[in-house]
């Protein structure tokens, strides 16, 4: 009870060692599926791979197949597509709201977080039912793109505030003052700081995009991406191939995440994170 | 005109409006003008697969007078209730030990916790699936040892909800994280210098000043989970039809759009209920914060 150590005391609290071992359980839980799916894309039997029988085909099978290459490079256009509108949409909204000081900032606070409070099932049928009844627009990869951006514009959003609260707008001032216009100043003071918060919000839209199934499934028509052709063959149980997408897809996203926190720890880049 | 204008420079107003308008109207055009859209289509009609403008509250009848969705709308609410609990219950302690033990460590475990999300449903449930499914590791060792096969993750809502849990309990530890974070932990010790037990310190100090985190939490959980498709699509049973399932329904292979949009308000109708309940219980004055934010 007494022992109550303050962060790094010699005594480490009882709480803290039933509480970590609660961090583990959660861990194993979260990554033991991830750990199985990895291991298993590089056996022969995915039923019972003990022992490990190594053999890459379930990739050479995934890298033959045309639909899941045509799927990838949907899903490489609709997420890039939908990066560069939500980092654009984004950065303007947590500048405007840091910088200035507008009696409407509460509401522009509320459009661009409100996205978060909607689950997906309800963007992609309203955005579905509204572009084929009110705007007579079909189902294609831009329609796609924009509606993947609404929930990019949201985490993006987060990203950059994050970030730029800290940011020291009297430096732009005084660029304007020497007489720089304000894209000139933009491009050679604000921007040289904030790119990585900027990159930060372009990365999580991109990943969020490429891994989404509800929104750009009603959006897409039939159009294969990554995660609808993962749908279509998880309906018929667990395939090799589904193995090997899994994997590398995990490894996408981790290497992605591994590179963020390099950065973040080298003090290069802060992706809104402050150090302590 | 001039009075927007002071000198060459652009009135601040206008400055924030060519900012910050360009992303609030993708917004209005891209998710408030579609959700008014489907309020309209609830009160329309839809034969052979087309929406007719003759307004009525057939759809609205239908959904709250066939038992088979008052079902799968319970379902869906118990369920996400349940799961809501059960991330609550075991975000908060990790939240916590990632916070005031976590050191140098914390940036590391909490970016561990978001990864997975971001990996998205489909291939997260193929990954459960490979470890508690029907071909799974864990039946399988059963299956070498002997054993029967646990029935209870076999296509059940219990696996159902396990698999929600899954999804979404990154959420409640991140967001309670990021309150704790800015939480300050010296205040639990002049509650021990001042003779407070520490279950009181937790319940009378650390609990209401972190409940913004936690309720961002609840309400990030509880909205995806009610609207969930995916879990019991896959790991649930023949009973496990979910609200969302049927919604889905209503816009693929049924092509009845008009029951479906009336769905689809019920749907944000019960989201938005649940921010309106725990929105009077935040106080961003009591909150970590404005507390101990180091600026």
């Amino acid at each position: 009870m007494s022992a109550g150590s303050f962060g790094f005391g010699r005594r480490v609290a009882p709480t803290a060692i039933i509480l970590a071992a609660g961090l583990v359980l959660l861990y194993v839980f979260l990554y033991a599926p991830i750990l199985y799916v990895v291991y298993t894309s590089f056996a022969t039997d995915v039923v019972w791979p003990f022992p490990l029988d190594f053999t890459l085909t379930a990739y050479e099978d995934l890298f033959a197949s045309s639909l899941y290459g045509e799927a990838l490079s949907n899903s490489l256009k609709l997420a890039f597509g939908s990066a560069v509108i939500s980092t654009f949409l984004a950065a303007g909204g947590a500048i405007a709201v840091l910088r200035y000081r507008s009696r409407r900032r509460g509401l522009v606070m509320f459009l661009f977080i409100a996205p978060l409070f909607v689950a997906d099932l309800l963007i992609g049928i309203s955005i579905l039912a509204f572009n084929a009844r009110v705007l007579g627009l079909p189902g294609n990869l831009v329609s796609a793109m924009a509606a993947n951006a609404v929930q990019g514009t949201a985490f993006g959003f987060l990203i950059i505030l994050a970030q730029l609260v800290r940011y020291n707008w009297s430096m732009d001032d005084a660029a304007m003052v020497f007489g720089a216009g304000p894209l000139r100043c933009f491009a050679e003071i604000t921007l040289p700081t904030i790119w990585p918060s900027l990159f930060g919000a372009f990365l999580i839209a991109f990943i969020l995009a490429f891994n989404n199934l509800e929104i750009t499934f009603y959006n897409l028509g039939a159009i294969p991406t990554l995660p609808s052709v993962a749908w279509g063959s998880l309906r018929f149980g667990l395939g090799p191939e589904l193995f090997a997408l899994a994997a590398l897809v995990n490894a996408f996203v981790f290497a992605i995440f591994a590179a963020m926190y390099g950065l973040m720890k080298t003090g290069l880049v802060k992706f809104g994170y402050r150090g302590q | 005109m001039s009075g927007l204008r002071s000198g060459k420079r652009l009135h601040p107003e206008l400055r924030f409006l060519g900012l910050a308008g360009p992303g609030a109207a993708f917004i209005v055009i891209s998710l408030l003008l579609p959700l008014l859209s489907i309020v309209v289509f609830s009160f329309w009609r839809t034969e052979s697969y087309e929406l007719y403008a003759d307004w009525n509250l057939d759809n609205y009848r239908t959904l709250l007078g066939e038992a088979a969705y008052r079902t799968f709308f319970l379902r869906s609410l118990v369920t996400a209730a349940i799961v809501t609990a059960i991330c609550l219950v075991c975000g908060w302690p990790v939240a916590y030990f990632i916070a005031r033990w976590g050191g140098r460590y914390r940036l590391l475990l909490v970016l561990l916790l978001a990864a997975p999300f971001f990996t998205g449903a489909i291939l997260r449930i193929t990954a459960l699936q490979g470890l508690l499914g029907p071909i799974g590791l864990v039946n399988m060792t059963l299956v070498e040892l002997g054993l029967p096969p646990i029935e209870a993750l076999m296509y059940t809502q219990l696996a159902s909800g396990l698999g929600l849990v899954y999804l979404f309990i990154s959420f409640m530890v991140t967001a309670i994280y990021l309150s704790l974070v800015n939480f300050n932990f010296e205040l639990l010790e002049v509650a021990k210098i001042n003779g407070a037990k520490p279950w009181r310190a937790f319940i009378e100090i650390t609990w209401p000043l972190n409940w913004i985190g936690t309720a961002i939490g609840i309400v990030l959980v509880f909205i995806p989970c009610l609207a969930n498709v995916v879990t019991p699509r896959f790991l649930g049973g023949p009973d496990a039809t979910s609200f969302g399932m049927s919604l889905s329904q209503q816009f693929g292979e049924t092509g009845t759009w008009a029951l479906g949009s009336a769905m689809g308000v019920f749907l944000f109708l019960a989201s938005f209920a649940v921010i309106l309940a725990i929105w009077p219980t935040i106080k961003l004055k009591r909150s970590g914060f404005t507390g101990a934010v180091q600026q």
